[in-house]
């Protein structure tokens, strides 16, 4: 087990309101019966303050359990009333539907019992991490046909390219102070550019990796690329895809619309 | 075929197999009865303790599968690297016991004891495989149900969910 450094401040972090409720129960080294609503709503609602005061996100959950909470002191508080009917339980927030100290309780103890059991989980797993089972190391050792796995990406999909592509534009518009805006989408000339882009593929044979057309340097060469490739993708003229995370992006001609496509089919 | 030959036919499918193999299926291909395969197992099992073999026979998730002896686990991830299945946070381990113990349940119920949503860790758990839709549960919405799966017993090293123990009271 690493030891933490000494210096470190390390605040507790609680995986629900159940959880801080049942460590506030601990600290006060109570039975969870034996609490009383008024302390613990007031221990509760201290710790809500002072993560508020070291500016930390306080979960919605959070904040209906103190709701709940403060309903249950103040219906202790007040006198009995009669039962008027079921008008109370209809606009019960869903999570949590606690009506009285009891209920609350009984969900501490059972979230307890949980946590317990989540504690021997995570004993035994730590045990088996040390296992490597047979099929833990090899990974498929024998692939009947190879074949490339391979990810297309759609239209909408392209969130790489388009990281890309700012990244460029971004450091286009820092050198040259141009802000990089766009007037009119008619003012580019995409088709152009698109017919080039099938040319080159063409061309090539049907692959080139992206890197390829993104040699312009200008930045407004740059949008028109990058926009007649998203255009080419949505009409299904191009395929953008990537044999691997983080691998090269390839620009393929859809087979449609390839010429000259060199599988020969055996005839019968 | 003699003892010894049934063991190492065992010893060799357990090799061979990359998943837990079932009792009965040994029985099959060995064509004696499962009684006798589960003492010849035990009886490897010792032999591979007493031996001081880098190996083991584990029993898991329903069946036997071969693995390392956790006392090299150090110099194995030397070599390998960690294991790739990676540790949980204790909101996965939270989230699983209540499934575990209370499968097949809702979303909705797993928040009702946690008190706190688990969206995300629901998906995450689904992703890792450990636990999987079971079905839809007949009423209002129709949610979907979720119980744990055989990797999940995998993971934990577990023969069968009756192996949990019992929830305090």
């Amino acid at each position: 087990m690493p030891q933490q450094p000494s210096c470190t401040i390390k605040l507790p972090v609680f995986e629900g309101p159940f959880d801080l409720l049942f460590h506030l129960v601990k600290k006060a080294e109570l039975d969870i019966w034996s609490v009383s609503i008024a302390s613990i709503t007031e221990q509760y609602l201290a710790y809500l303050k002072s993560m508020r005061e070291l500016n930390l996100d306080i979960a919605s959950e959070f904040l209906v359990m103190a709701a709940t909470l403060l309903r249950l002191k103040s219906k202790m508080l007040l006198p009995r009333l009669p039962r008027t009917g079921e008008e109370e339980e209809e606009d019960e927030e869903a999570l949590f539907q606690i009506n009285s100290p009891e209920e609350l309780f009984e969900r501490l103890e059972e979230y307890r019992r949980f946590k317990e059991a989540a504690g021997f989980l995570g004993k035994l797993a730590e045990e088996q991490q040390k296992i490597y089972l047979r099929s833990a190391g090899s990974k498929i050792v024998i692939i009947p046909q190879k074949q490339m796995q391979q990810t297309y990406y759609t239209y909408w999909e392209g969130a790489q390219l388009l990281g890309e592509i700012i990244n460029r534009i971004e450091a286009a518009a820092a050198a040259r102070s141009i802000p990089p805006v766009i007037d009119l989408l008619d003012d580019l000339p995409v088709s152009d550019r698109s017919a080039y882009i099938c040319h080159l593929l063409e061309r090539s044979g049907s692959t080139l990796p992206l890197s390829a057309f993104l040699k312009q340097k200008g930045l407004w060469e740059l949008l028109v690329t990058f926009i007649s490739l998203l255009e080419l993708t949505r009409l299904r003229k191009v395929i953008l895809l990537q044999e691997r995370h983080f691998g090269p992006i390839l620009v393929r001609l859809a087979k449609e619309n390839s010429r000259g496509t060199r599988t020969t089919q055996s005839a019968d | 075929m003699e003892r010894e030959q049934h063991k190492a036919l065992i010893e060799a499918i357990l090799f061979l197999k990359e998943e837990p193999v079932r009792a009965a299926q040994l029985a099959a291909v060995l064509e004696i009865p499962i009684g006798e395969v589960r003492s010849l197992l035990s009886e490897l099992q010792q032999e591979f303790v007493s031996q001081q073999r880098g190996l083991r026979i584990f029993e898991i998730a329903g069946g036997y599968q071969m693995g390392t002896a956790a006392e090299l686990a150090p110099y194995i991830e030397k070599a390998f690297g960690e294991k790739e299945s990676g540790s949980l946070s204790p909101a996965a381990l939270e989230t699983l016991a209540i499934i575990a113990y209370k499968q097949p349940l809702t979303r909705v119920e797993i928040e009702a004891v946690r008190g706190v949503r688990c969206e995300h860790i629901l998906d995450n758990l689904l992703k890792r495989k450990l636990i999987c839709i079971s079905g839809r549960k007949e009423g209002p919405g129709r949610p979907l149900i979720y119980k744990t799966t055989p990797d999940f017993l995998k993971f934990f090293g577990l023969k069968s969910l009756d192996e949990l123990p019992p929830l305090e009271q």
